[in-house]
């Protein structure tokens, strides 16, 4: 299985990303700039942490029309799994890929630190292997990832299972003092409607190994594994590369 | 012609920047500052004919770019500038 991780200028994690899908995980990787048109027939793509085009003017506003962001579209758009890290999940929600937009943390710091997240829905590609309510560890290390949408939307969002991860206490409770930003209903990530595109704050891909700290965060790696090889979801990665191959 | 498009969050999305600055005025013995927003301000020079044309691309410019819809609203003043 290939996973295509994104390089936009000010992408910081995407190393991470590449070093925990092709070393952690065993599969094949590759970076991509994002001025390349294409994405390597890539089974899986990750957009990566870091501060595309310096967040100038907002986070993900620019990175969002990077040429590579039209073949990001279309991959999504036919069912290919996407997963979108910290930066990378803020560039999702500017391309419209997740609906609402980021605020400033509440508490006007960047903050890096671990925290607790639970997983709410394990039929998205990144989340299959997890068990229904599975508590992760994993590190988050942002200023803008209060997540924001009008009520009507996270009540949609919350009606169609779309909160896919929620930040939660180390016994899990979802309670104010477990939110380090200040987000809607406590949201660390989301995915689409189709289920196939996933964003969240925290960095899965910082913790995939003990030695820094925790492991908790391989099981997402693993689930889009499971998903691909075992052609769980739909089979839509075919077709998602066939969209973007035939031109 | 010159546009000058002001952003701001939305009346009712949080600023924390904007409180973090009341406070600091409020230390600084601004008691009557009531609140603060906090927003972003652009200057576009524009090649344009007409007022009323600057005032539609700054619009097209707000709407795909200079502002997030979901978060944030604008506002144009255009000024003829030779």
């Amino acid at each position: 299985m290939k996973f295509a991780v994104v390089v936009f200028p000010g992408s910081n994690c995407d190393h991470d990303a590449y070093y925990a899908a092709k070393h952690v995980l065993g599969q094949d990787a590759e970076f991509v700039w994002h001025k390349d048109a294409s994405l390597g027939g890539a089974d899986v793509i990750i957009l990566p942490g870091g501060f595309a085009h310096g967040d100038y003017l907002r986070t993900g506003a620019i990175a969002r029309f990077s040429p590579v962001m039209r073949d990001v579209k279309k991959f999504a758009e036919a069912g290919g799994p996407v997963l979108g890290i910290c930066n990378g999940f803020q560039v999702l929600l500017e391309a419209g890929l997740l609906p609402g937009a980021m605020l400033r943390n509440r508490s006007v710091k960047f903050q890096c630190e671990h925290v607790y997240v639970s997983v709410e829905q394990t039929d998205t590609p990144f989340t299959a292997a997890c068990r229904p309510g599975q508590i992760l560890r994993i590190p988050i290390a942002h200023g803008e990832g209060n997540y924001y949408a009008e009520p009507d939307v996270v009540d949609r969002l919350e009606k169609n299972r779309q909160i896919v991860f929620r930040y939660v206490t180390a016994s899990g409770a979802v309670e104010p003092g477990a939110n380090p930003n200040g987000s809607a209903s406590n949201i660390a990530g989301l995915c689409s409607e189709r289920r196939n595109v996933v964003g969240l704050m925290p960095h899965p891909e910082r913790a995939c190994e003990l030695a820094v700290g925790s492991a908790d965060g391989l099981v997402l790696f693993e689930s889009v594994l499971k998903t691909v090889t075992q052609g769980a979801f739909l089979g839509a990665e075919a077709s998602a590369k066939a969209a973007v191959t035939a031109r | 012609m010159r546009a000058r498009v002001f952003v701001t969050l939305k009346p009712s999305v949080f600023d924390p920047q904007g409180t973090t600055v009341s406070d600091a005025l409020h230390t600084l013995g601004y008691a009557n500052v009531k609140d603060v927003r906090q927003g972003k301000y652009f200057e576009l020079d524009i090649d344009a004919p007409t007022a009323a044309e600057a005032r539609k691309v700054a619009a097209e410019a707000a709407d795909k770019l200079l502002a997030n819809p979901v978060i944030e609203s604008y506002r144009i003043e255009v000024e003829e500038t030779r």
